[in-house]
C-alpha cells in the first residue's frame, strides 16, 4: 500500500529533519582505520563472482567463480555462455585444486644441481630475465630455438609466434596427448577435405534423431563434453521422441553405456562399418532424398558383404542402422578420436562424415554444420593442434643436436609421447631447456630453468572455442584471485623479453598482457551481433571482463560449402597393426579417463578420487579384460597382469570388463606419474604410453595411439583396486 | 499426490530431487561438485580401497547381459532424504533429525559416532570420517565458507546442499517473496550437464520436480521398506530399431 504524501506531511518532515540535524552533536565524520585494509571489493562473509574461463581442456568453457574475501571458493558454469549453458564438467568443477594446490612452484627456479636433481635454486625475475636475454642473444642461430606448447590460451600463441618470427625462428610446434586422444589435426584435415577449411564442424546432437557415434566419447573427454553432455539431455526429452544413439567402438565406454546399441567393432574397421551404411543407403534407395546417383561414385568400390566380415558387425545389422539413419528427419553421424588413432584413421573419418552427406544433413538442423566466426575469425588466427609427425621432426632435430635452446609451455612430453618416440633421450641432447610449467612435471624436472607461469584462476587470455557453438562466441580469461605466489604470466615474461631485443620490441610493442588484451578484443566493440555493446573501448573492456566472453545474441550457423568429395570413390582401408598377431594377440586401447583426461588432472585429489564411471576404480590404473579372456587365461579381478608391447611393457591390476572385445584390453591414460606433486605420484598405476609403438597415420600425420599390439601374461601377484563397486556383494566396509 | 497432514502442510515444502535416468550420462561432474561445495575429506587410495570413500553421491553401474549383449546403467544414488527415515529413530543422541522442509538434517556436534544411523540406511549412503580431514597447505583455501569441516568419528552425508538452500530462503525473505522454482539448486543439480537432475519442492503442484515425480516413468528405491524417500528416480528408455 503506497500513501500519498501530502503537503502537510512532507512539511511535518522537514520540519522534524531540520530539528534533528540541528540538534545533533558537532562531530567530524572520521573513518576507523583497522589494522588490516581488506580490499575494497571485499564484504566480510559477501561473496563476489567474477566470469572466466576454463583451461582444464582445450573446449574453452565459461565459468563464474564465487570468490569470498579475495579467496576462490567454488567453480560453476556461466549461465550466459552459449558453449557450456551453466554447466561444468568433473574436470572443471575441479579447477580449484590447480589454483590451491600444495605442489605449485612459488618462484622462478634454477635446478641447482643439474638436470632431473629435483634441486631447485629460487630465482630473482630480473634475473631469470637475464637469463633468458643471454640464451637467446647468444644463439648461434635463431633456428636453434624451439617451442613446443600443449594447451596454450589463444594470446599467448600468437605472443609467442610474433616473437620467435620477429626472431627469425620456426613457430611453435602445439602438441598435446589430450588432443591427439581426441584426434583434433585429424578432424581439422578431415574438415579440409570435406568443407574446404580446417574449422571443427559441430554435430547437433539435440535435434538429431539418429546418432550413429564411430568412436567418440562424446560425454567423457572429446572436443567438447558438456556441451555434448547438454545437447544429450535435450536430445532424450525431445518434443519427437528420445532419439536413437547407437555408438560403435571395441570398448563399450561411459558414452556407449548411455546409448541404445552398442556395436562392438573390431578394432579400426570402423570406417568400414560406416562404408557398408552407406553403400546400403545408395544401393537400396533408402530415405528421402531424391536421387543418390550424385554420391555412388564414392561408394563404387564398397562390397557390402566384404565390410561386414572385415569389421565383424553382420549384414543385417548395418542394413537395419542404415535404415533407421536414412529414414530419420535429423540424422548425424560422428567421426571420433579413436578412428583418428589408428593408421587408416583419415580414411575412417571420410567415410563416417560421407553418411552426412549422403543422407543430406550437411548443413541442417540436426545434422553438421560449421560454426560462423562473425567478427571473432581476427582473434582466432591460431592454427589447430599440430600432428605427431611434426613432433617427431623436432625429436629428431633435438636428437641432430640442431636445438640449443627449448621452451615448452603447456605439455608434458615426457609424460604424453609415446616413450618409444625418443623424447626423454632427446631432451638431453638440447643444452638448454625452459619450462614454463606452474608444477614439477616430468618434463619441468628435466628444464634447466622454470619460469613458472599463473594458474588459469590467476591469468588473463582469451579463448574462440573450437568447435564452437550455434554462434560466434569468444572466451573470455581474467584473473579472479590475486595470483598466490611470485610466479609471472607467461606473456608477461615474451612481452618482457621482446622489449630487451631490438626485433622483437618492434613486433611486440605493448607494455604488458592486459595491455595486448584490450587492444585485441576492442576490435570486436560495435558488432551488430554482440549481446552487448560499448561507447568506449574501456567500456567494452569492463563489460568483455563482466560477461566473460563475446557472443552473437542471435543463433547463427553456416552451411559448409562442400569440396569436390563425392566425385571421387572413398578410400577403403583395413586397419594395420604394430606387433605379429601370433606373438601379440590383443590390441591396445588406451583411453582417456574422465576425470584425469591425458594426466594433467592427476595432481587434484577431487579428480583422483572421482571414481572411472565403468570401472568404478578410484586413484589407481587397470587393465580392462573381457570375461571370456580372462578366463582363457586364469585372470580374475585384482590379479596383477603384464603387459608387453614390442616397444615396452607394464603391470597392473585387471578389472574383468562385459564390454570389450575379447581380443581388445583397454587402460586409462592419466597414471603413472613420476613426478607432478603428491597427489599424483601416491596414486598406484602405471603410463600406458610406456607400450605405445610411435606409429602414425600417413594421410594425417597424427599419432596412431590406438595401432599397438600387446599380450598379457599373469605375475602372479594381487593387488585390490579402490574400487566403489562391491566385488564380494557384502557392500562396504568389507576388509580382506 | 497424496499429503501426509501431519509432517506437510501448505506452508512448507518438501525438498526433493528428480534423477532422470534417461539423461544421466556418468560424466561424475556432480561427485566432484559435491566435494568442493561440501568440504568433502581427501580419502586416499588405500582407505578407499578399504570401503572408506567421503563421496556424499556415487554414481552406480550396473551391468545387465553378457557380451556381445551387454548393456550398462547408471544410478546417482545420494541420500535419498527418507520422510520416514530408518536412520532417524537409531541415533541415540539426536544427531539425525527430521526438518520442517523434508530433509533428513545432521547436527555434526551432537554425533557421537555410534555408526548405528549407516547400519541403519538401506541405501548405504551415509559416510563416516574414519581419520581427521588433512588439507595441506593452500587447499584448506578451498573450503566453503558456509559448511562445517567434520572431524574424526563424525557421520556425514548429502544435505540436499542445505546451506545453498537456507542463502536462497533469506535471500528470498528479505526481498519479501518465496524461492522461485528451480531457484535452489544444490550443487550436483546446478553443474549436471545432460540436465538430469532437478531439485525442487514435491507441495508445490506446479514445480518441475513435482511434475516430473508424477510421470510414468517415476520410481523410488526400495519402495518395499516404506521410506518414502525424497529422491525420485526416472526409469530410463531404451530406443529400439
Amino acid at each position: 500500500m503506497t500513501k500519498k504524501l501530502t503537503r502537510r506531511d512532507f512539511l511535518k518532515i522537514a520540519t522534524g529533519a531540520t530539528v534533528a540535524s540541528g540538534l545533533a552533536p558537532v562531530a567530524r565524520r572520521i573513518a576507523l582505520e583497522p589494522f588490516v585494509q581488506p580490499p575494497e571489493e571485499a564484504l566480510p562473509g559477501q561473496a563476489t563472482w567474477f566470469a572466466s574461463t576454463c583451461r582444464q581442456c582445450p573446449a574453452g568453457c565459461g565459468i563464474v567463480v564465487r570468490t569470498i574475501n579475495g579467496r576462490a571458493k567454488k567453480l560453476e558454469g556461466n549461465p550466459l555462455h552459449p558453449l557450456n549453458r551453466g554447466k561444468l564438467c568433473a574436470r572443471g568443477q575441479s579447477g580449484l585444486q590447480v589454483l590451491y594446490n600444495p605442489d605449485r612452484l612459488k618462484n622462478a627456479v634454477r635446478q641447482s644441481g643439474g638436470r632431473g636433481s629435483r634441486q631447485f635454486e629460487p630465482l630473482y625475475w630480473p634475473q631469470a630475465l637475464d637469463l633468458l636475454e643471454e640464451k637467446i642473444t647468444t644463439l648461434a642461430s635463431p633456428e636453434r630455438l624451439a617451442f613446443l606448447g600443449g594447451l596454450m590460451p589463444d594470446h599467448l600463441y600468437q605472443i609467442a609466434s610474433r616473437l620467435l618470427e620477429s626472431l627469425g625462428a620456426s613457430p611453435p610446434v602445439i602438441f598435446d596427448l589430450h588432443s591427439a586422444l581426441e584426434g583434433r589435426a585429424a578432424a581439422s584435415r578431415l574438415s579440409e577435405l570435406f568443407f574446404g577449411e580446417p574449422q571443427l564442424p559441430v554435430y547437433d546432437l539435440a535435434r538429431a534423431d539418429v546418432v550413429l557415434s564411430f568412436g567418440a566419447n562424446l560425454f567423457e573427454t572429446w572436443m567438447s563434453p558438456v556441451a555434448q553432455n547438454v545437447a544429450f539431455g535435450d536430445m532424450r526429452s525431445s518434443a519427437s521422441g528420445r532419439g536413437l544413439f547407437v555408438q560403435f567402438e571395441p570398448r563399450l565406454s561411459t558414452t556407449a553405456a548411455s546409448a541404445d546399441e552398442w556395436v562392438p567393432v573390431r578394432p579400426g574397421a570402423e570406417g568400414l562399418v560406416a562404408l557398408a551404411i552407406g553403400r546400403i543407403i545408395i544401393e537400396e534407395r533408402l530415405g528421402h532424398v531424391g536421387s543418390h546417383r550424385d554420391h555412388a561414385v564414392m561408394y563404387q568400390d564398397v562390397d557390402v558383404r566384404e565390410m561386414s566380415a572385415a569389421s565383424q558387425v553382420p549384414v543385417e545389422t548395418l542394413r537395419r542402422l542404415a535404415v533407421a539413419f536414412a529414414n530419420a528427419d535429423h540424422a548425424v553421424s560422428i567421426p571420433g578420436g579413436y578412428l583418428a588413432g589408428q593408421r587408416n584413421g583419415l580414411a575412417s573419418m571420410l567415410a563416417v562424415q560421407a553418411l552426412n552427406l549422403v543422407v543430406a544433413q550437411v548443413g541442417r538442423v540436426g545434422g553438421v554444420f560449421l560454426s560462423d566466426p562473425g567478427p571473432t575469425a581476427s582473434l582466432q588466427n591460431k592454427p589447430a593442434v599440430h600432428n605427431f609427425e611434426e613432433v617427431l621432426g623436432l625429436i629428431e632435430r633435438m636428437q641432430a643436436g640442431e636445438v640449443d635452446l627449448l621452451f615448452v609451455y603447456g605439455a608434458n612430453p615426457v609424460f604424453e609421447l609415446p616413450a618409444a618416440s625418443g623424447f626423454a633421450e632427446a631432451i638431453t641432447r638440447v643444452p638448454y631447456v625452459i619450462s614454463f610449467s606452474p608444477f614439477v612435471d616430468e618434463t619441468a624436472v628435466r628444464s634447466d630453468l622454470i619460469l613458472p607461469d599463473h594458474v588459469y584462476l590467476e591469468s588473463w587470455g582469451y579463448q574462440v572455442p573450437s568447435p564452437g557453438a550455434d554462434r560466434p562466441v569468444v572466451s573470455s580469461q581474467q584473473p579472479v584471485v590475486r595470483p598466490l605466489y611470485d610466479t609471472r604470466s607467461t606473456a608477461d615474461v615474451l612481452l618482457g623479453l621482446a622489449a630487451r631485443l631490438e626485433g622483437p620490441s618492434q613486433a611486440l610493442p605493448w607494455a604488458d598482457e592486459a595491455a595486448y588484451l584490450e587492444e585485441t578484443v576492442s576490435e570486436l566493440n560495435g558488432s551488430s551481433l554482440g549481446a552487448y555493446n560499448a561507447r568506449t573501448p574501456s567500456g567494452f573492456w569492463a563489460l568483455w571482463r563482466q560477461y566473460g566472453g563475446w557472443w552473437s545474441e542471435k543463433e547463427i550457423r553456416r552451411e559448409p560449402e562442400l569440396t569436390d568429395i563425392r566425385s571421387k570413390p572413398l578410400p577403403v582401408s583395413e586397419p594395420r597393426f604394430d606387433g605379429d598377431p601370433q606373438s601379440y594377440p590383443f590390441i591396445l586401447y588406451p583411453y582417456p579417463s574422465v576425470a584425469l583426461s591425458d594426466g594433467r588432472g592427476a595432481n587434484q585429489p577431487w579428480l583422483q578420487e572421482t571414481p572411472d564411471p565403468m570401472s568404478t576404480v578410484q586413484w589407481g590404473a587397470w587393465v580392462e579384460v573381457n570375461p571370456e579372456t580372462a578366463q582363457a587365461l586364469g585372470l580374475n579381478d585384482n590379479d596383477v597382469v603384464r603387459v608387453e608391447s614390442q616397444h615396452g611393457v607394464l603391470e597392473a591390476p585387471v578389472v574383468v570388463y562385459p564390454g570389450i572385445r575379447p581380443d581388445v584390453v583397454a587402460i586409462p591414460v592419466g597414471q603413472g606419474h613420476l613426478d607432478y606433486g603428491r597427489f599424483a605420484q601416491a596414486a598406484s598405476g602405471s603410463n600406458p604410453l610406456a607400450l605405445l609403438a610411435p606409429l602414425t597415420d600417413a594421410d594425417t600425420g597424427g599419432l596412431a595411439w590406438g595401432a599397438t599390439r600387446v599380450r598379457l601374461a599373469p605375475a602372479g601377484r594381487k593387488q585390490v583396486l579402490a574400487r566403489l563397486e562391491s566385488l564380494d556383494g557384502e557392500g562396504r566396509e568389507s576388509l580382506d | 499426490m497424496e499429503k501426509d497432514a501431519n509432517r506437510s502442510t501448505e506452508t512448507h515444502p518438501r525438498w526433493v530431487m528428480v534423477v532422470d535416468l534417461d539423461r544421466c550420462t556418468g560424466c561424475q561432474a556432480c561427485v566432484v561438485a559435491c566435494h568442493a561445495e561440501n568440504n568433502l575429506q581427501i580419502v586416499e587410495e588405500q582407505e578407499s580401497a578399504y570401503g572408506r570413500w567421503a563421496h556424499w553421491i556415487i554414481v552406480q553401474r550396473y551391468w545387465e547381459g553378457e557380451y556381445p549383449n551387454v548393456k550398462a546403467r547408471f544410478m546417482p544414488v545420494m541420500c535419498q532424504q527418507c520422510g520416514e527415515a530408518p536412520c532417524e529413530p537409531v541415533c541415540p543422541v539426536f544427531a539425525t533429525y527430521h526438518n520442517q522442509e523434508g530433509l533428513n538434517a545432521q547436527i555434526y556436534n551432537r554425533c557421537i559416532g555410534t555408526r548405528f544411523c549407516a547400519s541403519a540406511c538401506p541405501y548405504k549412503v551415509r559416510v563416516y570420517n574414519w581419520f581427521d580431514p588433512v588439507f595441506p597447505e593452500p587447499l584448506s583455501e578451498q573450503l566453503n565458507p558456509d559448511v562445517t569441516v567434520r572431524t574424526r568419528g563424525i557421520i556425514e552425508k548429502c544435505t540436499f546442499c542445505i546451506q545453498r538452500i537456507l542463502r536462497t530462503e533469506i535471500e528470498a525473505k528479505t526481498e519479501g517473496r518465496k524461492p522461485v522454482d528451480g531457484e535452489i539448486q544444490p550443487a550436483c543439480v546446478q553443474t549436471c550437464p545432460p540436465g538430469a537432475l532437478v531439485f525442487g519442492d514435491l507441495n508445490d503442484p506446479d514445480s518441475q520436480a513435482s511434475q516430473l515425480a508424477r510421470s510414468h516413468r517415476s520410481f523410488r528405491l526400495l519402495p518395499e521398506l516404506g521410506t518414502d524417500p525424497g529422491v525420485i528416480y526416472l526409469k530410463g528408455g531404451e530406443t529400439n530399431v
